[in-house]
């Protein structure tokens, strides 16, 4: 597949790039204009449906069929919510649209809460995006000044509000029913299922949450139409995906491709390959809680989640690391590791105990303490987190040491029989 | 009514119950550390974990819906093994210092280890250190090494008392349950039951701290009598087996600590703060000795002279006490009622600080038997009450009375547990019992009656109220 269509990085970015002047003379908010004059919420919503669009923030749960939970004459209110906690290690591509386009994210959010029947609207954006914010919030105050939202949106009846609220740094409340908890001005702990939050989410009230990246690709299909988003990625997962690629890597950095865009290519052509033309150790494809897979398994794929999940990973959330070839898999893991018992938020006993074990388990084997039993100990307290956790974090965790032990074990057992490690601990790699 | 079947058991469940709640109903035993009947499902602690025939996986209980034919297993081989293992990682960072723990003998934690683990640690990792005896209130301590973070303390505050002052800070397995900063828990007068609903030994009352083992006390049904709610109290001494015969022997009759009875009908699974400290009534100096005019007399000379003074009176006037069982109000009622003007005296009036009332248990009224007793006598009506001139014998019956209002030329009849400077005067006084010295029966404000049990044996020199009346008759009143 040599074509790569672009739908979300669609214009040249400069300083101005970002603001509404140029938003609109790009297009801008004339979809809006079409779905709130020519469309009823259900024609939206068939509309999105239609397209099959999955989401991207890393469950890649159709869009389509988690709308469809909610009721638009259920006398409720809904709330709509995007999430822009971008906090998993490797992610950073929602970034790039706060940052450049957050129009098109204030625009396709306007769109879907039409679509939802959504009076408020919020973005939960991590409190470590500065830059970001600032961009939303000028994009926001543009917005509403030219009537965008409030009451009688374009001189219709649809009346939206949009309030920003900023995270305060952690990384459960990326995890929605967390981030709905923060909002609501609480403790951010993830909640039980059932009930969904589509549901009873927000205030109690049916709330649908969104990843940005998600959100963002609305505009486009309302423009356009479900059937050209169809005609771009594969059948099974339509559109393009947002890749921030980091690691060991020439030029890392957010690209979008194509859903379906060989790997090798990817790598090795648009991103200038490994830094000293080192070989490729692993990829860790979509955020540290995917499987890693080793250069073997990369090479033959493309870039989609079927394919993805057939060998045993995902693309999670866009968020790809590389490894080279002389990287140390046991310190790289004991990293991973600290990361997520610093992130435990300590509700549920698998992760909040869990967590801390496993990193002081792999602590002590870099620290040349590792005892034989020790690897056997790290599958058997992720195991103990898979699926038996509240949210996904634990699972999440599980899936990181077990895709590294499975395909590294060597190393683990090389450096707790010898006290050291076989790749002299390197975590870098220089040209 | 959805049918489900519980380990192939069917049973009946209510169409908005959970498994656990079906499971609970049907005296089906689910582990659960974090759940709690009376608060909100918190779903932490994992240990309720079922699975449902035909998946490959286990689920927590407490917060799986009941639905028309679905068939749980609480006691599969997958179910075992995830419990033994999810036990390791409940005792992690747990001290497992039972041996000094308040706690031992009445733990969830340590009951379920046994029932549900029984192995060693496998960590070869060190614990977690953490903050201990960190004073919470002025009432209880927490140690933080012990809590296993089931928020049921935090669920407490929220739901039941409303004070919000129990949060959690700090997150992964360094979190604190910390009290919020300006002090509410020292304000809530149901701050005690969190020690209750602890299932580890994490949160402990001070006063109780280090001063028995449970397994050396036994616990006595009673009833509060610190208000008119009457809630349904365990109280707590020392089993006549274990008796001390080196240390002071008063522990062997003292009060080591109260704790609720559940009772849906009257205070659910709480009680207050005034009703742990019930000690501090109870144990206050007590009368032992009959009086007349001060001077010690047998008992049985002082319900002669009693019986004589209520013989020769023309106008007497009794004030009932609104702390006598239902037994003995019956008894003054049956032996003296025609003879005296008898009013319901109210025994305790509400202390300088004390909460008055609240919609969960607290009553303004600090008797525990005044619908009884105001359904036999008519009520003291006020404080501006003054008993007239022509009054010549006053019997009173229990505290709370201002011997200055007494008309002066009066003779009387004082009937109390406690000693007082004004005993001294009366022309007769009878020490009667306590209430953890007999039986009987109190009727709360709905009506609802509730009986105590005896916990210590009575003195002899001092009477009992239900048979003293007839006593006084016998001696001397005519007929």
């Amino acid at each position: 597949m040599a074509k790569n269509t672009k739908l979300l990085m669609t214009f040249p970015v400069t300083p101005t790039s970002h603001t509404l002047a140029d938003y609109r003379e790009r297009g801008g908010y004339v979809t809006l204009d079409k779905a709130l004059r020519e469309m009823t919420p259900q024609e939206v919503r068939a509309e999105i449906t239609a397209s099959g669009i999955q989401g991207r923030g890393g469950a890649a749960f159709s869009m389509g069929r988690k709308w469809g939970v909610v009721n638009l004459n259920d006398g409720q209110p809904h709330y709509l919510c995007a999430n822009a906690d971008e906090g998993e290690p490797g992610t950073f591509k929602d970034r790039w649209i706060l940052e450049e386009a957050p129009h098109l994210l204030l625009e396709s959010m306007l769109i879907a809460s039409y679509a939802l029947q959504v009076r408020h609207a919020f973005i939960y954006i991590r409190g470590e995006f500065d830059l970001p914010y600032r961009r939303l919030a000028g994009a926001l105050a543009e917005a509403y000044a030219a009537g965008y939202f409030g009451e009688e949106i374009l001189g219709t009846g649809f009346a939206c509000d949009l309030v920003i609220y900023r995270g305060a740094g952690s990384y459960v409340c990326g995890e929605a029913s967390a981030l709905i908890t923060s909002i609501e001005g609480k403790r951010g702990y993830p909640r039980n299922r059932p009930p969904r939050l589509t549901v009873r989410g927000l205030y109690q009230k049916p709330t649908v949450i969104n990843n940005v990246e998600t959100l963002s690709n609305i505009v486009g299909i309302i423009a356009h139409g479900a059937e050209a988003f169809k005609q771009v990625g594969t059948t099974k997962n339509p559109g393009t995906r947002l890749i921030s690629i980091s690691g060991h890597i020439n030029r890392p950095g957010v690209y979008e491709i194509e859903v379906g865009y060989p790997w090798a290519k990817f790598i090795y052509e648009d991103c200038g390959g490994i830094p000293g033309g080192r070989g490729l150790k692993a990829i860790i494809p979509g955020g540290i809680s995917t499987k890693v897979l080793t250069g073997e398994e990369v090479a033959p794929l493309n870039l989609d989640n079927q394919e993805l999940e057939a060998a045993g990973s995902s693309l999670g959330s866009g968020g790809m690391i590389v490894i080279a070839e002389g990287t140390c898999m046991v310190r790289l893991l004991q990293v991973m590791l600290r990361f997520y018992h610093h992130e435990s938020c300590g509700q549920c006993t698998p992760c909040r105990e869990g967590m801390g074990w496993l990193h002081r388990i792999i602590d002590r084997i870099v620290a040349g303490e590792g005892r034989p039993e020790d690897v056997d100990r790290l599958y058997q307290v992720s195991k103990l987190n898979d699926g038996n956790t509240i949210c996904g974090m634990g699972d999440a965790a599980g899936y990181a040491t077990v895709g590294i032990l499975n395909k590294f074990r060597n190393e683990f057992e090389y450096f707790i029989e010898h006290k050291r490690s076989l790749c002299d601990g390197n975590l870098e790699c220089h040209a | 009514m959805p049918e489900i079947f519980i380990d192939g058991k069917s049973i009946q469940a209510e169409r908005d119950q959970t498994v656990m709640q079906a499971a609970l109903a049907h005296n089906i035993a689910i582990p659960y550390f974090c759940y709690h009947p009376s608060l909100s499902i918190a779903g932490n602690c994992r240990i309720c974990a079922v699975q449902v025939e035909g998946r490959s996986w286990v689920e927590i209980a407490c917060n799986m819906p009941v639905s028309e034919g679905l068939r749980v297993l609480t006691d599969s081989e997958q179910v075992r093994a995830y419990r033994k293992e999810l036990m390791q990682l409940v005792t992690l960072n747990h001290p497992v210092d039972c041996g000094i723990c308040d706690k031992a003998g009445e733990c969830t934690l340590q009951d379920y280890h046994y029932q549900y683990n029984g192995s060693p640690s496998v960590s070869n990792e060190p614990k977690v250190r953490s903050t201990k005896f960190h004073p919470l209130s002025e009432r209880i301590v927490l140690d933080n090494e012990r809590c296993i973070l089931c928020s049921r303390c935090v669920r407490f505050t929220k739901e039941i008392s409303k004070s919000n002052a129990l949060g959690i800070t700090q997150r992964g397995d360094t979190s604190l349950v910390r009290a919020a900063e300006d002090h509410p828990l020292d304000d809530d007068p149901y701050s005690d039951n969190v020690i209750d609903i602890c299932p580890v030994g994490a949160l402990l009352s001070r006063p109780f701290l280090y001063k028995a083992r449970v397994w050396y006390l036994k616990p006595t049904p009673s009833v509060c009598p610190g208000c008119a709610r009457g809630c349904t109290i365990q109280i707590w001494h020392r089993k006549s087996e274990w008796k001390l015969n080196a240390l002071d022997p008063r522990k062997n009759v003292s009060i080591e600590r109260i704790t609720p009875l559940e009772n849906p009908a009257v205070n659910g699974p709480w009680i207050c703060n005034k009703g742990r400290d019930l000690a501090q009534i109870f144990e206050r100096p007590r009368a032992e000795q009959a009086m007349q005019k001060g001077k010690s007399v047998d008992l049985p000379a002082a319900i002669a002279a009693a019986g004589r003074l209520i013989g020769d009176a023309k106008r007497p006037v009794a004030l009932v006490s609104s702390w006598g069982s239902n037994e003995e109000l019956a008894a003054f009622k049956q032996a003296l009622g025609g003879r005296f003007a008898a009013f319901v005296k109210e025994d305790w009036v509400p202390q300088p600080g004390e909460r008055l009332d609240d919609d969960l248990l607290i009553r303004a009224d600090k008797n525990p038997n005044t619908a009884a007793a105001r359904a036999l006598f008519p009520a003291l009506a006020d404080a501006a009450f003054t008993l007239d001139d022509a009054t010549d014998l006053v019997l009173i019956w229990g505290e709370g009375f201002d011997f200055s209002r007494l008309p002066a030329r009066a003779r009387t009849i004082v009937l109390d547990a406690y000693a007082q400077p004004e005993h001294q005067g009366a022309d007769v006084f009878i020490p009667v019992s306590i209430q953890t010295e007999r039986r009987g029966h109190y009727t709360n404000f709905q009506g609802v009656v509730s009986a105590f049990e005896p916990c210590f044996p009575k003195k002899p020199t001092v009477a009992d109220a239900e048979t003293l009346f007839a006593a006084m008759v016998a001696t001397g009143v005519p007929a």
